[in-house]
C-alpha cells in the first residue's frame, strides 16, 4: 500500500515542486525591489502619492490572500485598464507579487525610518546625491535591520504558495490531497509537510548565512 | 575674508531662533561661538553649512553666495553652486555621524570618489597622509564600532578634510571626550587652523573655547552680545 502510495506521490510531488517553488522565486525576485520602491513612495512628501501607495496596502494587507487570487483571475474584467483575462500562471504572479511587495514594503519603510537622520545629514554636508545616500548610505543600514522580519515574511511566503489550489494549479500540496483522496491514505500529507519541513530548514540557513553577512559592522 | 555672515535671521514657525547676525571669519582664524544651550548656536551652524536655510541675511564663502539679499528677498544657491560651496565648508557634527558599515578607509573616500576629485588612486594617498597626521596610522580598515570616541572624532575630521575645505565647523566637540583627548582635538585644531583651515567651533564649553579660539563670540537671546579677541 505505502510503496503504492509513494509512486504515484514522488512524480505528482516532483511537479508540484515546480510550482510552489517557482511561485516562491517568483514572487522573491519581484517583490523585494518592488516593495523598496513602494516604501519610498509611501513616504514621498507628496500627499497623493503617499495616501494612494497608503491605500494600496491597506487593501493587500486588509483583504485575504486566496481572495486576491480569485480577484485578478475571476474578477480581472472589473479592473479598470486591464482588457483581456490573464492566464492562471500570470494571476498568481501578480496576486502574489501585489500582496507580498505591500508586506515588504511596509518593513521596508519601518526599516528606513529608523536610520538616524544624521546619516542623511552627513552625506548631504560631504555632497552625495540624494540617490546615492539612499543606494550607498541608507539602504545596506536598512537591509540589515529587516533582515529578521523579511526573513519571517519569506518563510510564510513558501507555506502561502499552497493556496495556488483555488485557480486550480497543482503544487506539493495539492499532490498530496489527490494520493490521499485516491488511496483514502493519510501519509502523503506526512510526506510532503517533511517536504515543506525540508525547504524551510535550507531557507533558514540561507537567511541566517545573510544575517551573519552584516554581522561584520555594529 | 574667507566667510562673512551679513544679518541672519532664522525662526522656526513663529519662535525666533537667532535675528540679525554678521560676523566673519579670517583665513586660518579660529573662531568659538559660545552660549548656553538654546541659544541657537547650533541652528547657526547648521544654515552655515546648508543644513538648514536662513529667511533672511547672506553667508558669503570664498566669494560664493550660500544665500543672498536681493530686492529685500533672500535668494539661495541653486544646485550646481550649492555642491561647490558643500565642498568649501565642512561640518564635524557632534555625534560624528560616520557611516557605519564602512571602514574608516571607505568613510573618507566616499564622497571626494563620488565627486570625482581625483583618481582613487590619488584619493586613497590623501586620506593615508591624513589619517597619519591624525594618528590614525593603521585603522584604515577598521569600523567605526571598533575605535574609541576621540578616535571617531578624528576620522570624522578626515574625511571632513577629505573636501580641502576652506572651513572647518565643530559642534560641540569637547562633548563627549576627557581631559586627554579634549587636549588631542586642540592640538589637530590648531594644526588644520596652521594648514590655512578657518575653524568655527560652536561650544558651551567655556574653558576649551577661552584656550583654543583667537575670537569668541558669544549669542544669548539669538543675538551676537559680544566679540571678543
Amino acid at each position: 500500500m505505502e510503496s503504492k502510495v509513494l509512486t504515484m506521490l514522488v512524480p505528482m510531488a516532483t511537479e508540484g515542486l515546480k510550482v510552489t517553488l517557482g511561485v516562491f522565486a517568483l514572487t522573491l525576485i519581484m517583490s523585494l525591489p518592488l516593495a523598496i520602491v513602494v516604501a519610498k513612495l509611501r513616504m514621498s512628501k507628496n500627499k497623493i502619492i503617499s495616501k494612494i501607495t497608503g491605500i494600496y496596502i491597506y487593501i493587500m494587507r486588509g483583504t485575504p490572500l486566496l481572495l486576491q487570487l480569485m480577484f485578478i483571475f475571476f474578477g480581472y474584467y472589473r479592473v479598470p485598464l486591464i482588457g483581456y483575462p490573464f492566464s492562471r500562471g500570470q494571476a498568481i504572479v501578480i496576486a502574489f507579487v501585489l500582496n507580498y511587495t505591500a508586506y515588504f514594503a511596509e518593513i521596508f519603510r519601518g526599516g528606513i525610518n529608523s536610520i538616524d537622520i544624521g546619516q542623511h545629514e552627513a552625506s548631504l554636508v560631504l555632497g552625495l546625491s540624494k540617490t546615492h545616500t539612499f543606494m550607498k548610505i541608507i539602504l545596506p543600514q536598512v537591509i540589515k535591520n529587516v533582515m529578521p522580519s523579511i526573513g519571517n515574511e519569506v518563510i510564510t511566503l513558501v507555506k502561502d504558495t499552497s493556496l495556488v489550489y483555488i485557480l486550480g494549479s497543482s503544487d506539493i500540496l495539492k499532490a498530496a490531497r489527490s494520493v490521499s483522496n485516491v488511496y483514502a491514505a493519510f501519509s502523503p500529507y506526512i510526506y510532503i509537510g517533511l517536504v515543506y519541513l525540508v525547504i524551510i530548514a535550507i531557507l533558514t540557513k540561507v537567511l541566517d548565512k545573510i544575517e551573519n553577512r552584516y554581522d561584520y559592522y555594529r | 575674508m574667507v566667510l562673512t555672515v551679513e544679518n541672519l535671521s532664522k525662526s522656526f514657525g513663529k519662535s525666533m531662533v537667532f535675528h540679525d547676525i554678521s560676523f566673519s571669519v579670517n583665513k586660518g582664524e579660529i573662531v568659538c561661538i559660545r552660549g548656553k544651550s538654546g541659544e541657537g548656536k547650533t541652528t547657526l551652524l547648521r544654515c552655515l553649512t546648508s543644513l538648514e536655510t536662513p529667511d533672511k541675511g547672506s553667508i558669503k564663502i570664498n566669494n560664493m553666495y550660500l544665500c543672498r539679499e536681493e530686492n529685500s528677498q533672500i535668494k539661495y544657491a541653486q544646485k550646481g553652486e550649492l555642491q561647490a560651496i558643500r565642498q568649501e565648508i565642512g561640518l564635524v557634527f557632534q555625534d560624528f555621524n560616520l557611516f557605519p558599515h564602512m571602514s574608516v578607509m571607505e568613510n573618507l573616500m566616499e564622497a571626494p570618489v563620488f565627486l570625482k576629485n581625483d583618481s582613487p588612486d590619488n584619493i586613497r594617498k590623501r586620506a593615508l597622509e591624513l589619517l597619519k597626521s591624525l594618528e590614525l596610522e593603521g585603522k584604515e580598515d577598521s569600523y567605526p564600532f571598533q575605535l574609541s570616541g576621540g578616535q571617531q572624532q578624528r576620522v570624522a575630521i578626515a574625511r571632513a578634510c577629505m573636501l580641502n575645505p576652506s572651513v572647518l565647523c565643530f559642534d560641540e566637540p569637547t562633548s563627549a571626550l576627557d581631559e586627554q583627548t579634549r587636549g588631542q582635538i586642540s592640538k589637530i585644531i590648531r594644526y588644520l587652523s596652521s594648514e590655512g583651515i578657518s575653524i568655527i567651533i560652536v561650544t558651551h564649553d567655556n574653558a576649551f573655547a577661552d584656550e583654543i579660539a583667537q575670537r569668541i563670540i558669544t549669542m544669548k537671546d539669538g543675538k551676537i552680545t559680544i566679540q571678543e579677541q
